[in-house]
């Protein structure tokens, strides 16, 4: 009787790392030694028959492969797979879990641009392009696919911080001591995915009070 | 508060929110259980383009049977993979929605009502066309796609 052969150490860990719908595959082997070995990646979206090979990680030696514009449909399913062939000829195929880019994907921090002034410090949140066009051609923003809010919160010292947010971009923290350091994180958060970004931070000295000198 | 709308059908009380978090808890657990890449039982031609009409026959029909014939006899296997919370979160939840729906039985409505039993009629083909065991794992895993677009009927 034929034993299969056991090559599951050619392979693990097949998953998508997605961040702002930037779609990255990646692997890794158990083998300390994978020199010789080369991967080829396939793709599809769930519920089609044919696997596609993607043009670019055929028989390549790194262990991740962009699938960006192969998974751009970001409301979608999507499955892939690695083949792994080591130099012996010996040869192992993993797939991912079920992939759904608007759902999977993490929310890098916004851009932010802090502002000093005087007596306050203004905040603007910048749009955050993505990956995906439109059908008209133009990039996607994060906005344009979240029902997103910003979360703002300025540390005035151990014990005291201000709090701002809501759906606009701008906002500015009235009332603050001249010439004094403030710390801000302002996050992303799309409600209705229970997403959150990581905070964006910056560091802002208000401006000295030169009216009376 | 937040309600459903699936045409002239309105549905008060369920948060679209815990549903979600229900199946998000096990969605990796059940669809690891199915390996049909290739067969996905809400296609396209099923949910896409549901007019609001339409939309209160066809979410009646498809709780319907995710009530009496997926939750029902997928009852063993949510014990075994543990994830009888999620199961029966989202099973009452569903006992709630329908409820609360009534679509409508008047002539005029026929034609349409006709047009939401035929994608009901796609998926269930899609459905019976695979062994039980699998069909019941590959619909229980496709909750995130019904949910997805119950979300657009959600305010």
């Amino acid at each position: 009787a034929h034993i299969a052969e056991d090559n599951s150490d050619l392979l693990q860990h097949v998953k998508f790392q997605s961040s702002n719908f930037e779609n990255i595959l990646t692997w890794d082997s158990r083998l300390e030694d994978t020199s010789g070995m080369v991967y080829s990646i396939e793709y599809k979206m769930y519920g089609e028959a044919e696997w596609l090979a993607k043009e670019g990680c055929q028989r390549i030696t790194q262990k991740s492969c962009d699938l960006t514009a192969e998974t751009g449909n970001y409301m979608e399913f999507y499955y892939a797979r690695v083949i792994a062939v080591s130099a012996g000829g010996r040869s192992a195929t993993k797939m991912t879990d079920r992939f759904n880019p608007i759902r999977h994907t993490t929310i890098k921090p916004p851009e932010v641009t802090c502002i000093p002034k005087v007596r306050s410090i203004q905040m603007i949140v910048h749009p955050t392009p993505t990956p995906i066009h439109a059908r008209d051609g133009h990039r996607l923003t994060l906005e344009d696919i979240y029902d997103l809010s910003y979360c703002l919160e300025l540390h005035v010292n151990d014990t005291y911080q201000m709090h701002l947010g809501g759906k606009q971009r701008e906002y500015e923290f009235f009332s603050l001591t001249p010439d004094t350091e403030f710390l801000g994180t302002i996050t992303m958060d799309a409600h209705q995915l229970s997403k959150q970004s990581a905070p964006y931070v910056c560091r802002v000295k208000t401006l000295p009070d030169r009216t009376w000198t | 508060g937040q309600e459903f709308r699936f045409g002239p059908c309105q549905v008060k009380g369920v948060m679209l929110r815990e549903l979600q978090e229900a199946f998000w808890a096990v969605k990796d657990t059940v669809q690891a259980q199915d390996n049909i890449t290739s067969v996905r039982l809400l296609q396209q031609e099923v949910l896409q383009n549901v007019s609001d009409a339409e939309s209160c026959y066809l979410i009646y029909a498809m709780l319907k049977f995710y009530l009496n014939t997926v939750f029902k006899n997928y009852h063993n296997r949510t014990v075994e993979f543990r994830i009888m919370k999620s199961s029966s979160s989202l099973a009452n939840n569903f006992i709630v929605i329908m409820s609360q729906l009534q679509p409508s039985q008047e002539d005029e409505m026929l034609s349409i009502s006709e047009s939401a039993h035929r994608r009901f009629l796609l998926f269930r083909g899609a459905f019976r066309q695979l062994d039980i065991e699998a069909a019941l794992i590959k619909a229980f895993g496709e909750l995130d796609i019904l949910l997805a677009w119950m979300e657009k009927f959600y305010q």
